[in-house]
């Protein structure tokens, strides 16, 4: 993906933001200036965000002046998103442990040559010290193994 | 004046409060080391740890991570030419290729000289200062909270280089600030249905994924190439005498500097740090020695910076408004805590203040301690494989935010924003300016609204009061200003040319 079609990219979402968070706002009450609803202030920001992201993206499409070349490694991007929603996941179904293991597991995926055995020495000193520090110090309790909800 | 101090320092000498303290230091030292992470991801990352303390223990602890993130940050930059924050950028100028002519040692040493000095002149000046603040912030009327509110965010757009893209993280952080339930209505706003979504966005699962989780994709790449060979005993740190000579006034220069640009509200510790080392290249006779390994150019930003963020402690306890994104995850903190920052907290919780204040400089006598000995150890974190370090940050930052609230659904929020703030970092846009907005942009609603219903909706009645009128116009013209030319080329010419994610 190149650098233009990445910033445009942004700078439409953005936009999408700003008209999405507009129109929701049309439906609080807006008040008057001396009484302000709690729209008056969504709608001033939201139309204020689509008009700065329309420009911004106006100015990327007219003006490709673009000297540094940041690019996106999507590797990495998908891995750790991959691991914390795991995360979410598995401690929700499966308690502290298993999610520990998921988020090292996954997080690991960010790199082309990790290696299984590095991963598992890992998430298991990792668990270990989970074990540890919330059952044993701390006393916290969320449940380690779990199944179901 | 002299029993608040003692005061202070009573509350800061409990062993529970010196040990938090240290353990603040130690921790935040260590998550400053780490490639890519400084002083912002250190405190979101323990942010939740303080939750379990006392309010004053968690501030101390808190203040303590400040500093260790902050002087980690700068370990990192000074060896492996990578600031964590972009205040520590300027350090790199000089402090990495004295690295490279093998006297990484004694630039460390300068920076945590420097960073003690600076700290101490900014702890004096919030001392001396912060109560007569407070007392004139007590005369304020939402109008002018309103109008200075606003100054610290267009100085914030202003200080990035990029107005446009500036103003847009602004806005969207205001924006984002308004999710919830609605102060003066009780209405919901864009809550979606969401349970979570009524106290508003997590500002802790906000700022891991912005700056913890969108740091920690950004350093993974590369990381394996990352070296750092040089040996650091304690005897190599120690500078000699000509060196100690040279930098007493740098030192004096940069901390006044500092000290001043920190209370100002959104100039915060870059541009402190920045203006400390032009001048030293303009007062210094032989100018080719900059960026050669001058070692001015090191002590100068360091003592600044250091300066300018205990200044900056002084707008956020004393009138309540941040100046920074890591001041304002401190006082989202405050809130969290239940203490609501503003002129009332010096008289209402005297403790509070000036133990966190006492707690500021035994903080910083801890890392000058620590951090001589402990040189060796975070030189080896950051010689250890960076593989099996950023799964157990992953883990860290997943439980952390999990624990706070027991809640799925905030770490389901550590994933939108992190996607958002990694996209947004390689766009071009920075995500400081975001947070600022996040934090202030309820209080930023209800102090209009107050405003407008005491001005009877009439604008130019708000203009018309002279604070109010003449902050309003100093913002319009920073805006302006900015609009017009920017720091940009200014930046460009420093040879800076993008600023890292972190602290503006």
């Amino acid at each position: 993906m190149n650098v233009i079609s990445l910033r445009f990219t942004i700078a439409t979402i953005l936009a999408v933001i700003g008209i999405t968070a507009f129109i929701i706002g049309l439906q609080y009450d807006f008040g008057s200036s001396q009484r302000m609803g709690p729209g008056y202030f969504p709608l001033v920001l939201s139309g204020a965000l689509t008009v700065l992201a329309v420009w911004e993206a106006f100015s990327v499409l007219f003006n490709p002046s673009s000297d540094e070349q940041p690019s996106l490694d999507w590797r990495p991007f998908a891995a750790i998103l991959t691991a914390v929603l795991g995360f979410a996941f598995a401690i929700s179904f499966f308690g502290l442990i298993p999610a520990f293991i998921v988020v090292i597991g996954l997080s690991s995926l960010s790199e082309h040559k990790y290696g299984l055995k590095p991963a598992l020495i890992l998430a298991f000193f990792v668990s270990l010290g989970a074990w540890l520090l919330f059952a044993k110090l701390l006393g916290i309790t969320l449940s380690l193994f779990k199944f179901g909800f | 004046m002299f029993e608040n101090i003692l005061l202070g320092f009573s509350t800061a000498f409990t062993a529970t409060n010196l040990l938090y303290c240290f353990l603040g230091v130690f921790l935040g030292t260590f998550i400053g080391v780490l490639p890519g992470l400084g002083s912002l991801a250190a405190i979101s990352m323990l942010l939740p740890l303080t939750f379990y303390l006392e309010p004053t223990t968690a501030l101390i602890m808190l203040g303590g991570i400040y500093y260790g993130g902050e002087y980690g940050g700068s370990i990192a930059s000074i060896l492996l030419n990578l600031p964590g924050t972009p205040s520590a950028a300027v350090t790199c100028l000089d402090g990495n290729p004295m690295a490279k002519q093998g006297r990484a040692g004694v630039a460390l040493f300068i920076t945590a000289i420097a960073s003690f000095v600076g700290g101490s002149v900014g702890i004096i000046a919030l001392m001396a200062f912060g109560p007569a603040i407070a007392k004139v912030g007590l005369s304020f009327g939402p109008s002018d909270y309103f109008a200075l509110m606003l100054l610290g965010l267009v100085a914030t757009v202003t200080v990035g280089g990029q107005v446009r893209k500036g103003l847009i993280m602004v806005i969207l952080g205001l924006l984002l600030g308004t999710v919830g339930t609605d102060v003066t209505s009780g209405d919901f706003r864009y809550t979606f249905g969401f349970l979570e979504l009524r106290d508003g966005v997590s500002l802790v699962g906000m700022a891991m994924g912005l700056f913890g989780i969108a740091e920690v994709i950004n350093s993974i790449k590369g990381s394996n190439e990352r070296k750092v060979t040089e040996k650091i005993t304690a005897r190599s740190m120690m500078p000699t005498k000509e060196d100690m000579k040279k930098i007493i006034a740098p030192m004096a220069r940069g901390s006044s500097i500092g000290g001043f640009l920190g209370a100002l509200p959104g100039a915060g510790t870059v541009i402190a740090a920045f203006l400390a080392y032009a001048m030293e290249v303009r007062v210094a006779k032989d100018k080719t020695r900059f960026g050669n390994g001058a070692i001015e150019g090191v002590a100068a930003p360091e003592s600044a910076n250091n300066a300018a963020a205990q200044t900056a402690f002084i707008p956020t306890l004393t009138i309540g408004i941040p100046g920074s994104a890591t001041m304002s995850i401190m006082l989202g903190a405050l809130m969290i805590h239940g203490i609501t920052p503003g002129p009332l907290l010096i008289t209402d919780h005297p403790t509070i203040f000036w133990g966190l204040i006492a707690s500021f400089w035994i903080g910083n006598v801890f890392l000058l301690v620590l951090n001589i000995p402990l040189i060796g150890m975070w030189v080896r974190v950051l010689q250890f494989p960076y593989k099996y370090i950023y799964p157990v940050v992953i883990a860290l930052i997943c439980i952390g935010v999990f624990s706070m609230r027991t809640s799925v659904f905030d770490v389901c929020l550590v994933v939108i924003f992190g996607a958002l703030g990694y996209l947004l970092q390689r766009a071009g846009y920075q995500a400081a300016p975001l947070i600022l907005g996040f934090v202030l942009g309820p209080m930023l609603e209800e102090n209009l609204r107050r405003a407008m219903l005491m001005a009877r909706g009439d604008v130019f009645r708000l203009i018309a009061d002279p604070l109010t009128g003449s902050i309003l116009a100093l913002s319009a013209m920073m805006l302006i200003w900015a609009f017009a030319c920017g720091l940009k080329s200014l930046l460009n010419k420093r040879k800076i040319k993008i600023l890292p994610e972190g602290e503006a």
